[in-house]
């Protein structure tokens, strides 16, 4: 997926991009207790930028791209100096970046006189044709001047022949993502990595998708190259705002798995029962979420063998619930695609809370059937009906998130631990496990901090041209260790003291504790059901016409 | 909304149309609630069971995308009652309703009557500013805490075409002779007469769910209307549920009617 980056001379401008880059999650660690196996600071500067930028940083040469986005994003107001980048990965520059000092503060805010320019991460969705879809923090203006620069820039550089990519400036990093007929584009000070970025564009893409699968969107444009997308999603806007919300607070979305709520295994079997008991033709998902965490996902028999339920469809979901709580007594109703299961067909989602007033137990039943709701919402009676008699609300109530003194080791902090080795794991959904965030990181800044910190983590981890298995990282107020091995992805947070012989110590000891409570960490054997009487058609193709027959070229 | 009614067989269906942003899930939880609150966007439809004295009345909240969705027939199937509404200041609004909506409605019974209304009254029209006491129409006891929009007007904009943001927003643009005028279109496209239906001025509304303005008279009247067909449909199935699950709920002892 991602480029390689063409191997240009290391300009001054490079140096100095991968030394911003590394200087804030790193602000103040001295470089030479880091010992990563590798350290490729530079790999995230590295960039696609368009061949004729090749040998020109953007300070001359009239007609190289990197000048024009300059000019671009100069006159868009976006920023005040971007650069049109080179990708660095020599060594040279690598060295240079390792000891150049944080670089000059990029407090001096007072040149971006309008407020929306600070936000840590903006989010555009605009048509091929330039419309502006979505604006994250959107004004007017917003709207027209920055969505129009930002078509200008990409459709320069198709023209080209060359997908822009990414653009970076000392304080910001632009990610493009071009996805059918709609372009995304991220403006971010978050310091996380490119691929970081783009993968959480993909998550808004794929939210839009849910809502008008990918098929109509595609029809729509190749009916009518400048429509106003916004006439579909008025009013999901605000989907699109939490789901970003959740992307910056969540770590599920940076690790790609579920984050499940902790329970007795006795007691998620008897609920995985209970749902696998009421059930209807047509019922293919059903979905217990309680504190906006997973409890059990019971999957219809036939659809297992064909796929599973991916994390970013459930977090898709968990979002769609999470948008639509306002308002809980009722029961919903809706379309739903599942992006990743398939773009193009819908679902339809029953969401209806268990507890109200308190809203914390939700129901979801997913039915390849759109005039089951009556069918589906006995389903639930069901269930509900069980659920008291076997006083289950009140069980899970009392289920909480852990916390990380449970697991006994003393400098440890905080940690991410996601396995790749569950039982049937192939079969299953990917998860991860997590205690609460507890102090010195109870403060959102100081919450936003760590995730930073971890989201650095996962980018060198992941990084594209050098992935690594270890890093040690000495940070000013912690230390973190991440590792990746082919059995889990782990990420520990340790206090600041700690040396590196004690935390591997202490991540034995983790791995035991997690061992020993896997049962009741994740969600290990979900059962199944059987609701559809012709197997070899289940929803997976079966809905694929019925985004066809609805009529909304009529709206066009 | 009551925990205590979900189990019940619903006696007749009303369903809420119109555009996005008009205000028909505010306008809902104005009835319900009793509280204008920001509502989060509508996903898909929402289905409500509302005791109406000793009648169960579900209502079907829409989102607005009903057509592209496909779905708006099914919320609309066999309902007794179908709301369009529109904002008075948006006259795209109203012509929503004849172009994207009235066709939705064709699954709808045949004897269902219409409600056109114009919400937002609370910005064009000074006596729709009024905070509508809120008492009296439910039937909940410990209302105590409950916190009522005390005045409507926010304090930065103290008559709304003063306002000067967007003032022209704020413009009443459809008046109640285009409501009505389409009122009768509507007659028309269903092929009833003008004269033995409902009369216009009687079916056309203009609300405020930000003050509560006309809303439960909107819902009172449509209720009212639909007495007949509920009675009919409960003579039709004599099954009634409604006296054993209030026995069960309350042995049960959790459930406590929240509206
Ligand atoms: N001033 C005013 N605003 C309203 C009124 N009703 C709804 N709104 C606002 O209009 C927007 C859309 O309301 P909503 O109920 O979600 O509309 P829906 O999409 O038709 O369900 C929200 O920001 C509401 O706060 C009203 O009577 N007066
Ligand atoms: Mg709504």
């Amino acid at each position: 997926m991602e480029d390689p980056a063409e191997p240009p001379l290391p300009g001054p401008t490079a140096v100095e991009q991968s030394a911003t880059l590394e200087a804030e999650p790193n602000q103040n660690a001295d470089p030479e207790t880091e010992e990563s196996e590798d350290v490729d600071v530079s790999a995230q500067s590295a960039d696609i930028v368009p061949d004729e930028a090749n040998g020109n940083n953007g300070n001359n040469g009239t007609d190289c791209s990197g000048e024009f986005v300059v000019t671009m994003l100069a006159r868009s107001n976006l920023e005040e100096q971007a650069v049109g980048t080179e990708g660095t990965s020599s060594p040279l520059s690598e060295d240079i970046a390792e000891e150049a000092p944080p670089l000059q503060s990029h407090r001096d805010e007072d040149v971006m006189a309008e407020s929306w320019r600070q936000h840590r991460k903006h989010v555009f969705v605009l048509s091929e044709a330039g419309k502006p879809i979505y604006s994250r923090y959107g004004s007017e203006e917003a709207l027209s001047s920055t969505m129009g620069v930002m078509m200008a820039l990409v459709s320069f550089v198709q023209s080209g022949d060359n997908m822009i990519r990414s653009v970076y400036s000392e304080e910001h990093t632009v990610v493009f993502l071009q996805k059918g007929p709609l372009v995304l584009v991220c403006v971010s000070n978050s310091r996380q990595s490119e691929q970081q970025l783009r993968a959480e564009l993909l998550y808004v893409y794929y939210q839009i998708i849910s809502m008008l699968t990918q098929a109509s969107i595609a029809r729509i444009f190749e009916h009518k190259k400048n429509y106003d997308l916004r006439r579909l999603l008025a009013g999901s806007e605000k989907i699109l705002d939490g789901l970003l919300n959740l992307v910056d607070w969540d770590p599920s979305f940076l690790l790609a798995a579920v984050h499940c709520l902790p329970l007795p295994s006795s007691l998620r079997d008897s609920l995985s029962q209970t749902l696998q008991k009421a059930i209807t033709p047509n019922l293919v998902f059903s979905i217990l979420i309680a504190k906006n965490q997973l409890v059990t996902i019971v999957q219809e028999k036939t659809v297992i063998e064909d796929a599973r339920l991916e994390p970013a469809d459930v977090h898709l979901l968990l979002n769609l619930i999470g948008a639509s709580s306002a308002f809980q007594a009722g029961e919903i109703w809706t379309p739903i695609c599942l992006p990743l299961f398939n773009p193009d067909c819908y679902f339809y989602a029953y969401i209806s809370y268990l507890d109200p007033p308190e809203c914390t137990v939700c129901l979801l039943l997913l039915s390849t059937d759109k005039e089951a709701f009556y069918a589906v919402a006995e389903c639930k009676r069901r269930i509900e009906e069980a659920m008291v008699a076997q006083n289950s609300l009140s069980l899970i109530a009392k289920a909480q998130s852990y916390s990380v003194s449970q697991v006994g080791v003393s400098d440890l902090r905080h940690f991410m631990y996601k396995p790749f080795d569950v039982p049937d794991n192939h079969h299953q959904l990917t998860q991860f496990t997590s205690p609460e965030m507890e102090a010195p990181y109870s403060s959102d800044e100081e919450k936003m901090r760590l995730l930073d910190l971890y989201r650095y983590m996962h980018s060198r981890i992941h990084s594209s041209s050098r992935p690594l298995k270890l890093i040690y990282h000495v940070a000013e107020r912690e230390t973190l260790l991440a590792w990746v091995t082919s059995k889990f992805e782990l990420y520990t947070c340790f206090s600041p003291l700690v040396t590196k012989a004690c935390a591997i110590t202490a991540i034995t000891k983790l791995l035991r504790w997690i061992k020993k409570e896997e049962d009741r960490l994740f969600i290990r054997y979900p059962p199944k059901y059987s609701t559809t009487p012709n197997p070899s058609k289940s929803s997976r193709k079966s809905e694929q016409q019925d985004s066809t027959d609805n009529g909304f070229m009529s709206l066009l | 909304m009551p925990e205590v009614s979900k189990m019940k067989k619903p006696d007749v269906k009303v369903v809420i149309l119109g555009d996005t942003s008009v205000g028909k899930t505010s306008l809902l939880h104005r009835y319900t609630e009793r509280k204008f609150r920001d509502t989060i966007s509508t996903v898909g439809g929402a289905f409500y069971l509302k005791q109406w004295g000793p009648y169960n009345i579900s209502i079907w909240d829409t989102a607005g995308r009903e057509q592209f969705h496909g779905l708006g027939s099914m919320y609309c199937r066999g309902a007794a009652a179908i709301i369009l509404t529109y904002d008075v200041t948006n006259w795209q609004s109203l012509a929503e309703i004849e172009e994207r909506f009235l066709s939705l409605t064709d699954t709808a019974n045949n004897d269902c009557i219409y409600a056109i209304v114009g919400n937002k009254a609370d910005l064009t029209d000074p006596q729709a500013q009024l905070t509508v006491a809120t008492d009296g129409l439910t039937d909940d006891q410990g209302e105590g805490g409950e916190q009522r929009m005390k005045l409507q007007v926010p304090p930065a904009c103290p008559t709304p075409p003063a306002s000067p943001a967007s003032p022209s927003s704020l413009l009443k643009q459809v008046g109640h002779d285009e409501a009505t005028a389409l009122y009768g279109r509507i007659l028309r496209y269903k092929g009833l007469d003008e004269k033995s239906s409902l009369p216009a001025d009687r079916m056309c509304f203009e609300t405020s769910a930000k003050t509560g303005y006309n809303v439960d008279a909107l819902f009172e009247t449509l209720f009212d209307l639909v007495l007949p067909s509920i009675l009919r449909k409960r003579n039709e199935n004599q099954w009634s549920p409604t006296v054993d699950l209030e026995d069960y709920r309350e042995a049960n002892g959790k459930r406590r009617g929240c509206c």
